[in-house]
């Protein structure tokens, strides 16, 4: 996984507003290419997303009680 | 699909009969309090104070508890409940007449009445907690959240099971240990349910709709280990008729609470954005109001003399601290879920503000806790209570006043579109 290009913060912003960054950011990024998602929650539809349009993520729970999503953009190859 | 819509999410109807039908719980408990005042703080255990109680927590907190869990379940845990909509149409009518009943066995109906409620409420709530159990189980959740949850719908198994086996005793004459199972019946729905999923559910609507700061995962582990503690060592010094383990109990448990309320206070003083609306005030009273019981239960371990400390602590905790919470959250998830739902279904929706306005819920709050404040006085002056009870039966009519027009707003909102596309917003299961 490369490092990630982009960091969307979403711990301080009202849902939906962390997801439609998301969405936008990704729709900037080249396939193979990474986001980095900072949420003070996981986010199961936002999960559901990505599924549907093939891109994969990891998760991990930061001691601030940060969840910290690693999103790559769909890779063909 | 919209790259809004929440696919997980059940449809609205699934929480909505819940919350419509909790407030008029809230409501009767209030008449009740009203009606027979002087009774509640007579005894522990007056019938008319059991059905008060009963009518709060098996009726009001017990309706919003399901509907929210059913509702927030997939998106709060990724834990899927299977066809939300079956088990809310099973659950609702058996817990609907399983609490009326308790309350009415008793308020004078007696055995038939407890009987009745034994079977419907042991029943509704068997198919809650296995149809959660089993989502929550197979859920790919990481975090505090789910172990949290999981906790908390044991908590309500083993609460509910206690409870069915006090009024089968009563419903049904068993000779069972009457005074040891109602301490643990208390214990384990206020801590080992109440205050667990109360926890459970801060840790996900409040940072997400009062905009704080995470809760530290320290802390967020730290609350359920010391509920369960103090759980373990409370039903030991029941069982063993321990001074030493229940003592241990108490402490271990007023200390969860306490860290609890105080990190969830420290968080709100933390918000980036300092808006101060209705759910902000009502999670702060609720925290308050939570931190005041745990150190009026302190308190009154060292003064055993002192029995009316406990109706007080009940009062604050099960008339206060519970629906100050819930009324936060529902302002809240009210107006997201009625959001979401008008989004789904037209593509465009009212503002969250316009499906629950501000204004007349800041003003169900003040009443409501006029309402409490004073039923807690009348512990000391039982005549206050009729005041009490009639402010407090007030905020919920105000409450469900506030739901109502909640869904004349969408209803007005989708109109003819939803004649069109009649699902819209239904998948089936």
């Amino acid at each position: 996984m490369s490092q990630p290009r982009v960091t969307v913060d979403g711990r301080e912003l009202f849902p939906p507003e962390p997801m439609q960054r998301v969405l936008a950011a990704l729709a900037t990024l080249a396939q193979g290419e990474c986001l980095e998602l900072l949420l003070a929650r996981e986010p199961f539809p936002l999960y559901e997303l990505l599924r549907r349009d093939g891109h994969t993520w990891r998760t991990r729970l930061e001691p601030d009680g940060t969840y910290v999503i690693t999103i790559t953009k769909f890779s063909a190859a | 699909m919209s790259p809004l819509s929440l696919e997980q999410a059940p449809p609205w109807s699934v929480p909505l009969r819940f919350f419509f039908t909790a407030p008029l719980f809230g409501v009767a408990a209030g008449v009740v309090g009203a009606w027979r005042g002087a009774e509640l703080v007579s005894t522990r255990w007056a019938p008319a104070a059991v059905a008060a109680v009963h009518l709060i927590t098996a009726g009001f907190m017990l309706q919003v508890m399901v509907g929210a869990l059913l509702q927030v379940l997939p998106v709060a845990a990724g834990a899927n409940v299977w066809r939300p909509r079956l088990v809310a149409g099973v659950v609702h009518p058996l817990i609907t007449v399983g609490a009326v009943a308790l309350a009415a066995g008793f308020l004078g109906l007696g055995q038939p009445a407890l009987q009745l409620a034994t079977v419907l409420l042991g029943a509704g709530v068997t198919v809650f907690v296995v149809a959660t159990g089993v989502a929550l189980l197979r859920s790919p959740a990481i975090g505090p959240t789910l172990p949290t949850l999981k906790l908390a719908v044991l908590g309500l198994a083993v609460a509910a099971g206690l409870g069915v086996s006090l009024a089968a005793q009563l419903g049904f004459s068993l000779p069972l240990p009457l005074g040891a199972l109602v301490d643990l019946h208390v214990a384990w729905a206020t801590l080992g349910w109440g205050v667990m999923l109360v926890a459970a559910v801060a840790y996900l609507v409040v940072p997400m709709f009062q905009l704080t700061p995470p809760y530290p995962l320290a802390v967020a582990r730290a609350v359920p280990a010391g509920l369960v503690v103090a759980l373990v060592a409370w039903t030991g010094g029941v069982a063993f008729d321990s001074r030493a383990l229940s003592w241990l109990g108490a402490v271990l448990g007023a200390a969860a609470l306490l860290g609890f309320a105080a990190q969830t206070l420290a968080l709100q003083r933390r918000r980036r954005r300092k808006v101060t609306d209705t759910t902000l005030r009502a999670w702060r009273l609720g925290m308050a109001l939570f931190a005041l019981a745990a150190l009026v239960a302190l308190v009154r371990r060292a003064l055993p003399e002192a029995e009316r400390l406990d109706y007080l602590a009940g009062v604050v905790m099960i008339a206060g601290a519970f629906p100050a919470v819930i009324f936060g959250m529902l302002y809240k998830i009210v107006g997201f879920l009625g959001w979401l739902h008008l989004h789904r279904a037209l593509g465009t929706a009212p503002t969250m503000q316009q499906v629950m306005p501000e204004a007349p819920a800041r003003w169900q709050l003040r009443v409501f806790l006029v309402g409490t404040v004073l039923l807690g006085a009348a512990t000391a002056w039982p005549p206050l209570a009729i005041a009490g009870g009639a402010a407090y039966a007030a905020a919920f009519a105000i409450l469900f006043g506030q739901l109502a027009a909640a869904a004349r707003v969408q209803r007005k909102a989708t109109g003819g579109a939803q004649r069109k596309q009649p699902e819209a917003g239904q998948r089936s299961r």
